[in-house]
């Protein structure tokens, strides 16, 4: 007596259909899928040193608005975007700068100099001279750009 | 547990004697050459699959369209390998109907009673030249203008409504922003609803009437 095969004809070849079916899918699917989410993939772009300005221009405890041009490249497209720099120093010495992009939901702080501190329009969002939270939505103080001094000018590192 | 899901499943849906219809159907012994159609629709999804992914970075203007396409090809991830795809996809597209079509009359596979199925085919294969017509053009480089301005221009040369064919095709006078618009509106909405519709008539066709035999010596 013949043994009985554990597999038939029938069943192998459909079962071939299937799985090189399968592996033409996966195929298909794998680059797809990459395709798609190419954008979250990307690295965050280099980063330059961005001329703002003079430093004698921030007078001692004041935060001083300086605007920058910055080169910012979408897919195949490259933008000039004008950014707003908030450059505060308590002693002449050491500055620091900070975006005036809200925390909260990206609106734009404006310091308000009666006040003695930022305000961001939106949502009542108020921070003091430093850029930390006084009260408000936002969930953190205001971004810090890193900066240094080249003889009397200004730059922060971004782009 | 697989099983009791799909009987759950054949109960509400009763897929299952259509899947026995269209898979498991009795066919006459034939040859190779009979696969012609279903590579022809193998290669028809790819172009679907591959055409749908291009759309999210492609952009149809005429200050867009070649960056975009280096882009894709350059930048995005598998994007050589979607835009290959589709591109060679293309031409294995043109060259499948053809051969299919071949076959078809050698075999005498047109008669009676699958007039109406050559008939939608001969419909299928002006849309994969029209869809090969719109497509060469997106790319907006120097061979895809001047070979639409040439191809454009051949349909003008038809006496008496040659003009307007001619305008009716660039949208104006010259190839421009509104040649390249038009043209991809065709290639990515009219054309695939017209496939579309012609493979399900040309399927159904095919399932229900039953394919044809290879002809015998003296028939």
């Amino acid at each position: 007596m013949a043994l009985e095969p554990r597999m038939g004809r029938r069943d192998f070849l459909s079962l071939a259909t299937w799985a090189i079916g399968g592996l033409i899918a996966a195929a298909y699917a794998i680059p797809g899928v990459a395709y798609l989410i190419g954008p979250a993939l990307q690295k965050a772009a280099a980063q330059n040193w961005i001329s703002l300005g003079l430093k004698t221009k921030v007078p001692i405890g004041t935060p001083t608005l300086f605007q920058a041009t910055i080169q910012k490249q979408t897919g195949w497209i490259v933008n000039q975007d004008e950014i707003s720099v908030y450059v505060l120093t308590e002693d002449g010495r050491d500055y620091i700068a900070m975006s005036n992009v809200c925390t909260h939901l990206g609106c734009r702080v404006r310091w308000v100099d009666d006040q003695g501190e930022f305000f961001c329009p939106c949502h009542n969002g108020i921070y003091d001279r430093q850029g930390n939270v006084i009260s408000g939505p936002p969930p953190r103080s205001l971004d810090r750009y890193q900066v240094q001094v080249q003889g009397d000018e200004l730059q922060i590192l971004g782009g | 547990m697989t099983a009791q899901l799909g009987e759950w499943l054949d109960e509400r849906f009763g897929w299952k004697r259509v899947w026995e219809l269209i898979f498991l159907r009795k066919i006459p012994k034939v040859n190779w050459l009979y696969t012609l159609g279903s590579a022809t629709l193998f290669v028809a999804v790819n172009q679907i699959v591959t055409g749908i992914l291009l759309t999210i970075y492609y952009v149809p203007t005429p200050d867009h369209a070649y960056d975009s396409v280096q882009y894709i090809t350059s930048q995005v991830p598998a994007g050589w390998l979607i835009r290959g795809l589709h591109h060679w996809g293309a031409s294995a597209m043109v060259v499948l109907v053809v051969i299919h079509m071949i076959r078809v009359i050698l075999y005498g596979s047109y008669k009676y009673p699958r007039e109406v199925t050559w008939l939608t085919g001969v419909f299928l294969l002006l849309t994969v030249l029209g869809f090969g017509f719109t497509g060469y053009l997106l790319p907006w480089d120097q061979k895809a203008y001047w070979a639409t301005t040439v191809g454009t221009r051949i349909a003008g040369v038809m006496p008496v409504i040659g003009d307007s064919i001619l305008k009716m095709l660039r949208g104006g006078t010259d190839l421009s922003a509104v040649t390249l618009a038009r043209f991809y509106g065709g290639h990515v909405w009219f054309l695939p609803v017209a496939l579309t519709g012609l493979i399900l008539v040309h399927l159904y066709l095919v399932i229900r009437i039953g394919i044809s035999a290879t002809p015998e010596r003296g028939e």
